[in-house]
């Protein structure tokens, strides 16, 4: 079986790379707009509450954007039934979710640099803030994977995906920007809750994938 | 002690499509070693009821079992089938090479037939080649192999000669030839040749 995943995880990276089309969208995206505000603003410092919206803000529609490819881009070319005959399920799931996370990993360490270059960000708390960035990143790419999973199979999923993600991914977004928040500000790490919450939030959303995925995958 | 005795049994299957009925009540009974060639008119429901017995649809009435050993075996069927098809697609981003590595891989087979199974259908030199600039033959002859490569007991075939040459066909038969006294072989065609090769026959439509 790990076996198994390792292959559609490096079929997934190859083509990918090969194609650029997630990373080119969602980077492009990301700088673009970090350039814009950092043009808008015109050097008005922000407070930290501020700058954890933005940069949550850019993180989700990167995340939007790129993560729901991995299972839309199957459907739309027709290689879901390949995967269908020569893969058990589980192993597509694990290894779609495995390379999502790692994908928006990739993205979010080309955007944080971009992010405090052009926004002038001074970090009190690094260690807190880069925990709190890479946890959300996990939580955000773990729920939409699943949702992916099931706008792939519908029709209408241009107007589907951003519906249905909204309150999943409420919860993750509101609890990471009061995170981020306070790992800008002076205030720096004051309880494990929020990290607690995430990491739970990432173990269900995943535990529930699993039972759901089958009957999305085969139904 | 385990002889990989397969027997594969469609009872009662029954499609619709809204109302309309393009399968009505087939029933087949098929053990190893056997070939059955499905025909008829087009619409007449083969694709529908070889996507059916491979388990990418789901009949509306019946059933479809496959046993090995008298022991019943749930789907998927992965490692006991093999399925080619004109719906079927590939990567264009990869190369032969690099999607039998790959269909290897997720099926847990051995890749140490790949080389001879290009050289069979005539691919070796085009093993490294993107299979976007791969014509339809030559990605039919690819389908083939994916499908051959883990020698699975059960052959699922949608018109399998379809873009196929008279090299590739010759590749084709050669192969099913000397597989035939250890697969259960199932053919959806209107070919002659191809419904020919086959011991036993369902007329839909």
């Amino acid at each position: 079986m790990v076996k198994t995943i390792i292959a559609h995880i490096k079929k997934d990276f190859r083509i990918e790379f090969r194609n650029r089309y997630a990373v080119s969208v969602s980077f492009s995206f990301a700088f673009t707009t970090t350039l814009a505000i950092s043009l808008a603003a015109g050097g008005i410092p922000f407070s930290p509450q501020t700058h954890a919206v933005i940069l949550w803000v850019i993180m989700f529609f990167t995340a939007m954007s790129g993560l729901a490819h991995i299972f839309v881009r199957e459907e739309d070319r027709g290689t879901s039934l390949f995967l269908r005959l020569n893969s058990p399920a589980l192993a597509v799931f694990t290894a779609k979710l495995l390379y999502n996370v790692l994908l928006f990993f990739v993205l979010q360490c080309m955007i944080l640099p971009v992010y405090l270059f052009f926004m002038q960000l001074d970090v009190q708390s690094p260690l807190f803030f880069l925990g709190y960035v890479f946890l959300g990143g996990i939580a955000l790419s773990s729920s939409l994977t699943i949702l992916a999973a099931i706008v792939a199979r519908a029709g209408a999923r241009g107007a589907l995906f951003p519906v249905i993600s909204l309150p999943v991914s409420l919860p993750v977004l509101w609890v990471v920007i009061q995170g981020t928040s306070r790992s800008l500000g002076r205030a720096g790490f004051s309880s494990p809750g929020d990290m607690v919450f995430l990491l739970a939030f990432s173990g269900t959303i995943t535990a529930v994938s699993y039972l759901l995925f089958e009957f999305v995958w085969h139904d | 002690m385990k002889k990989n005795e397969y027997s594969l049994q469609g009872a009662s299957l029954t499609k619709f499509f809204g109302t309309a009925a393009v399968l009505r009540d087939i029933s087949f009974s098929l053990s190893l070693p056997s070939s059955l060639a499905i025909t008829g008119p087009n619409g007449s429901g083969k694709t529908t009821l070889l996507e059916i017995i491979a388990g990418i649809q789901r009949p509306t009435k019946g059933t479809v079992r496959l046993f090995r050993d008298d022991t019943e075996l749930r789907r998927p069927w992965h490692h006991e089938t093999g399925y080619v098809s004109p719906r079927l697609r590939l990567y264009d981003e990869l190369t032969a090479q690099e999607l039998i590595e790959f269909t290897c891989a997720s099926r847990s087979t051995l890749r140490n037939r790949a080389d001879e199974f290009l050289a069979m259908f005539g691919l070796t030199g085009h093993r490294k080649k993107m299979l976007s600039r791969y014509s339809s033959g030559m990605a039919q002859r690819l389908k083939c192999i994916l499908a051959f490569i883990s020698e699975p007991p059960i052959l699922l075939l949608d018109e399998p000669g379809s873009n196929l040459d008279r090299e590739g066909k010759e590749a084709l038969f050669r192969y099913l030839e000397s597989v035939r006294s250890e697969r259960i072989i199932i053919i959806a065609t209107n070919e002659k040749e191809e419904a020919d090769f086959c011991g036993e026959r369902i007329s839909l439509g």
